[in-house]
């Protein structure tokens, strides 16, 4: 049970075993998200999920599904414009949430004279800049360092589908397949499907494509396999199924 | 109606005292076309004038002081009745302990507790612009890294505001968060000009610091 944190689940409050918690000689313990430090030496989950531990960078974390998106610094989301006031954008990242503030400056290339021209409804796919329990998140469209865009800003055409907040995670890995266990998307460009896709942290994910068919394909895709829980290889039957029977 | 020594009478905000130069003007009354009138409900006082100095007698001469005003008895209405405690406003000037109850990236807003030295009875709400938290480098002033929300900051009032605000200050250095909580809910003691610190987790938190006397 020590070694095996593949499989430890905990549930908010419960103690952690000493045992669990990864020494290392030069680096300090880093907690991650899920856990909370209460001195001197109590590491307690926050919430309920599996715990992962990671001994070469000397760190443990949480994952976790939970319902409701908390914005976090530096997260990448895709937000629906409500309205504009004075130099800013309201952006909603969630349902029945307080809107997150997008100034209209910055985009690309945005001066005072050129602004971008966001309607009612629009998406945008964006950063979190400023995310504490203080204040509304703000976001940006462009990168602060190199001022580019970076694949940042509004999203034209296509449409926007909803999944839970562990699968939107596990998208955003850089190893899907084997460290998340997902590789839908991968699959489907490989049948031979074209489209473009942005996956935001808030449980949105965004499908562009020149055929209406293939957006809904891949919703559809993206949804079973949030839905069931799938892992790769029912991802491959799933896959191969819809496009069968789009054929 | 006129009243000229009476301490028990009452009066409504715009009735006749009596003359300006008969009386002289104290709090909650103001003078229009030479009268003195009351500007509240409440009872009326006089303050007997300082007794004028009889002739003062030198060895080898004796002078009569010339009449000064300052014997005219004072008129004042009070609302309270016989106490002379009066409702302390805070002025433009004033140093003012406050707590931060609300932070937008904008401004701070606070719930202006003590003034000068005196607790007030109501709570006054203020402002503190991010462009005035601090003298230097007035464009980069982030207000999460300034204030909290249940911060206790001492601050100047720069203008008496609008309606519903006061506007303050902390732009001096011993002006600023006096009083912080850590996020773990501990009380912490500051380390430097902008940086607080919990002394039972070790985390430092940023704060625009004042000056400790």
């Amino acid at each position: 049970m020590a070694t095996d944190t593949k499989s430890l689940y905990v549930l908010p409050g419960d103690a952690i075993d000493k045992s669990l918690v990864p020494r290392h000689k030069k680096q300090p313990l880093r907690l991650g998200p899920g856990l909370r430090h209460i001195p001197p030496s109590a590491i307690v989950p926050t919430t309920a999920g599996q715990l992962v531990v990671e001994p070469r960078k000397n760190s443990m974390w949480m994952e976790y599904n939970g319902g409701r998106y908390v914005p976090a610094q530096n997260d990448l989301v895709i937000g629906q414009v409500q309205r504009s006031a004075a130099e800013l954008y309201l952006v909603n990242l969630a349902a029945h949430t307080a809107s997150a503030t997008l100034p209209q400056l910055a985009f690309e290339g945005a001066t005072k004279k050129t602004r971008p021209q966001l309607a009612q409804g629009a998406l945008v796919y964006a950063r979190v800049v400023l995310a504490n329990r203080h204040m509304d998140a703000e976001l940006e469209c462009v990168s602060a360092a190199t001022g580019k865009a970076e694949g940042l800003g509004p999203l034209t055409g296509g449409m926007a589908f909803d999944v839970s907040l562990g699968l939107a995670r596990r998208l955003l890995m850089a190893r899907s397949r084997d460290e998340g266990g997902v590789e839908v998307l991968e699959l489907l460009g490989a049948e031979g499907l074209a489209f473009e896709t942005a996956v935001g942290r808030n449980g949105r994910v965004w499908v562009g494509s020149d055929s209406p068919k293939t957006i809904v394909l891949v919703g559809r895709a993206l949804r079973e396999t949030d839905e069931g829980r799938l892992d790769v290889e029912q991802q491959r039957k799933l896959v191969k199924r819809l496009v069968r029977e789009m054929r | 109606m006129a009243t000229s020594s009476g301490t028990t009478s009452i009066a409504t905000p715009g009735q006749l005292l009596g003359p300006a130069s008969k009386f002289q003007p104290g709090p909650g009354t103001h003078i229009h076309n030479s009268n003195l009138y009351s500007s509240l409900l409440g009872v009326v006082h006089a303050s007997q004038p300082a007794k004028p100095p009889g002739p003062s007698k030198r060895l080898t001469k004796i002078t009569v002081p010339t009449q000064t005003p300052a014997e005219l008895p004072t008129l004042s209405v009070s609302r309270t009745g016989v106490s002379e405690k009066r409702e302390v406003l805070p002025e433009v000037g004033n140093t003012v302990l406050c707590r931060v109850t609300r932070i937008t990236p904008r401004q701070a807003v606070v719930a202006i507790l003590i003034c000068g030295d005196t607790v007030l009875e109501a709570e006054w709400q203020g402002l503190i612009r991010v462009q005035d938290v601090r003298a230097t480098e007035k464009d980069k002033v982030k207000i999460y890294e300034s204030f909290r929300p249940g911060d206790i900051v001492r601050a100047e009032v720069i203008s008496l505001g609008d309606q519903a605000n006061f506007y303050l200050s902390t732009a001096r250095n011993e002006l600023g968060v006096i009083l912080a909580t850590s996020e773990a809910g501990n009380n912490m003691y500051p380390v430097n000009w902008k940086e607080y610190m919990d002394p039972e987790t070790g985390l430092s938190e940023l704060r625009k610091v004042a000056k400790p006397y």
